[in-house]
């Protein structure tokens, strides 16, 4: 009984420590002004239920139910409850740069959720710690209204232009020194071409464009700009272009092949086999004629 | 007397105006009563009224009150789900991409096909093979499941048509035609079908139900069942079953003239071509020409440990 507690002591004593030399390789490094954002979506019941569906489709999987401890312990690092201590110690500028930014099994969730759905997986989060008390943003969302996109494409160099401005009551601002990403819809998901980048003084970036990448049968591609900003937020832009390769491909049940039905199998096939049926009929009427033949001159 | 009979009634001049005003004032005000009525009226009939697309293709107003609910038959309904099963979902060619150095057996995959298709324990759409090819390779995980051929074997035998090949490369089985003759099982070299030998797994709770081509629910005794490439997802715009229920990343899935997979796990879309050239992607027993739709990229750079008891049943196999 004694050796068995001694066992049992020793080897939470290895656990333990091993997590915390865990804790320490998975130390993440996040910049002090990422650190410190808050949300401007006020953490409601409604806005905590709309980031369990979201937890529940794309996270629950690897972290399992927040409380309960049954996080895939398969993956190394062990994913944490997010009910934890761990995690509620951070802070939302924290969990969103890890949500946002993702590291080694952790996917980055930047291009899969726009930034309320992020902050509504945090209201979800923070659901089960009683004692956090949010710290709203003085954010105004209602600016992202303002951010108006101007897109156009060159085909001589294959270059997208993106020129981001917001129209003030005061005039016209330019959206300088903000991260551009931009991507290309499909069917599951966004494509991002090029790398993302960051918008010089006139509030412009350009983005090299695939010159194979399909579009439908005309060549249109819906083309979606995100841009990011401290004052505007994160406001996307989806428009239609001209600028893919059209695209239509035949079904792939078109080509004759060896289907199962006559309608589709190849001619030669069905050539060959009617004609082979023919023959053998024939030859049949053919035995059957010269057996008659032979009865007759026999009855001769 | 008379004189002071007669004068009230007698008008004025005023007074007469002064009536005509309360006339000209009371009609005016009726009037605009009438008017707002006939018009409340008038806006409330439009209400009433709802726009319906007939058949022909003509858009016309009907009384909302005269509308009656067309319930569709169960037969109805059926020939529907086959007619819209047959046809697929066009412009499109479903393609899987398969990363191996991401599997690490979590059959997550399994489950979650297992419970939308209503299958046994025992049986599986898609299943982690432990795989070793030689006692000096290394061991790793392999989910199988059917290929989709574009010049499907399966298809070529089947006597009656019931499983079939559409546009979108979706190799399907309709079992309400499937006479449970098992020579697609015979001739598929990926060994992806299996017969329903036993009463299947929620037959009583799903008897009611109409059969769905492309979800193959409700499962029947003595018809083949196989993976679907979940048919009935792609049409609502989501992932397959498996796809999304992967939390290592493992299976990319998309649309090669949209030439674009996007993963499962992390929900990141990259080029299609572009991921099979830099990973070198292969299929699955290519000489056999039967042009599989799934890919898979080798497991190199493996992260994880090959678990320890599939280690020992694997070299028990290879000596």
């Amino acid at each position: 009984m004694f050796k068995k507690n001694i066992g049992i002591k020793i080897s939470t004593i290895i656990l333990v420590s091993l997590f915390s030399l865990q804790a320490f390789a998975q130390a993440w490094t996040i910049p002090a002004e990422l650190k410190a954002k808050t949300s401007y979506i006020p953490f409601t019941s409604s806005t905590s239920k709309e980031g369990e569906d979201t937890y529940t489709k794309n996270c629950m999987s690897c972290h399992g139910n927040p409380g309960k401890g049954n996080s895939m312990k398969a993956l190394n690092p062990i994913p944490p409850d997010l009910a934890g201590k761990v995690t509620q110690q951070r802070t939302d500028g924290d969990l969103f740069y890890i949500i946002t930014t993702g590291r080694g099994v952790m996917p980055s969730f930047k291009d899969v959720f726009p930034e309320q759905e992020r902050w509504k997986l945090i209201s979800y989060i923070r659901s089960f710690n009683r004692q956090y008390v949010q710290v709203l943003s003085t954010f105004n969302p209602q600016k992202a209204k303002l951010v108006k996109f101007d897109i156009t494409y060159n085909a001589v160099n294959h270059l997208v232009r993106v020129a981001v401005k917001a129209t003030e009551k005061t005039g016209m601002v330019v959206l300088k020194n903000d991260s551009v990403d931009i991507y290309a819809k499909r069917y599951f998901g966004r494509l991002q071409f090029d790398n993302g980048m960051i918008t010089d003084k006139d509030g412009i970036a350009y983005f090299k464009f695939p010159t194979d990448l399909p579009g439908d049968k005309a060549g249109n591609v819906e083309v979606i700009a995100r841009v990011t900003d401290d004052n505007y937020g994160e406001v996307t832009y989806q428009t239609r272009m001209k600028i893919g390769v059209p695209t239509d491909k035949p079904g792939l049940t078109e080509q004759r092949a060896i289907w199962n039905v006559v309608s589709k199998s190849p001619i030669w096939l069905v050539v060959v086999f009617t004609s082979g049926i023919l023959f053998l009929g024939l030859f049949l009427l053919y035995i059957g004629f010269s057996l008659w033949k032979i009865r007759k001159i026999g009855t001769l | 007397m008379s004189e002071q009979e007669e004068k009230p009634k007698k008008k004025t001049r005023r007074e007469f105006l002064q009536e005509l005003g309360y006339v000209g004032v009371g009609a005016l005000i009726g009037g605009s009563a009438i008017f707002a009525g006939v018009n409340y009226d008038k806006r409330k009939k439009q209400v009433d009224r709802i726009k319906v697309l007939t058949a022909e293709n003509e858009l016309i107003e009907i009384d909302k009150n005269g509308v009656t609910k067309v319930v569709k038959s169960k037969k109805e309904i059926l020939t529907y789900l086959q007619k819209e099963g047959r046809e697929g979902i066009p412009g499109k060619r479903w393609v899987m991409v398969l990363d191996l150095s991401k599997c690490k057996n979590a059959q997550r995959c399994m489950a979650a096909c297992q419970s939308s298709h209503h299958l046994r324990p025992e049986q599986s759409h898609i299943n982690t093979l432990k795989m070793q090819e030689s006692i000096n390779t290394p061991p790793y995980y392999l989910p199988k499941q059917c290929q989709h051929c574009d010049n499907p074997p399966c298809v070529a035998v089947c006597p009656v048509d019931a499983t079939y090949k559409r546009p979108d490369g979706i190799v399907l089985i309709d079992n309400e035609r499937c006479i449970g003759c098992r020579f697609c099982i015979a001739a598929c070299p990926y060994s992806a079908r299996t017969l329903n030998w036993t009463k299947p797994l929620h037959d009583d709770e799903d008897k009611d139900k109409t059969y769905n081509v492309e979800l193959n629910v409700p499962q029947r005794k003595g018809t083949i069942t196989k993976c679907l490439f979940s048919a009935d997802r792609l049409r609502d715009g989501k992932l397959p079953y498996c796809v999304s229920a992967c939390p290592n990343g493992v299976f990319y899935f998309g649309d090669e003239n949209e030439d674009a997979v996007t993963n499962g796990t992390t929900k990141v879309t990259v080029r299609f071509k572009k991921l099979l050239a830099d990973n070198g992607g292969y299929q699955l027993m290519p000489e056999l020409g039967t042009k599989p739709r799934i890919y898979y990229l080798p497991p190199k750079g493996k992260t994880y440990p090959f678990q320890e008891k599939d280690k020992a049943l694997l070299d028990k196999e290879l000596e």
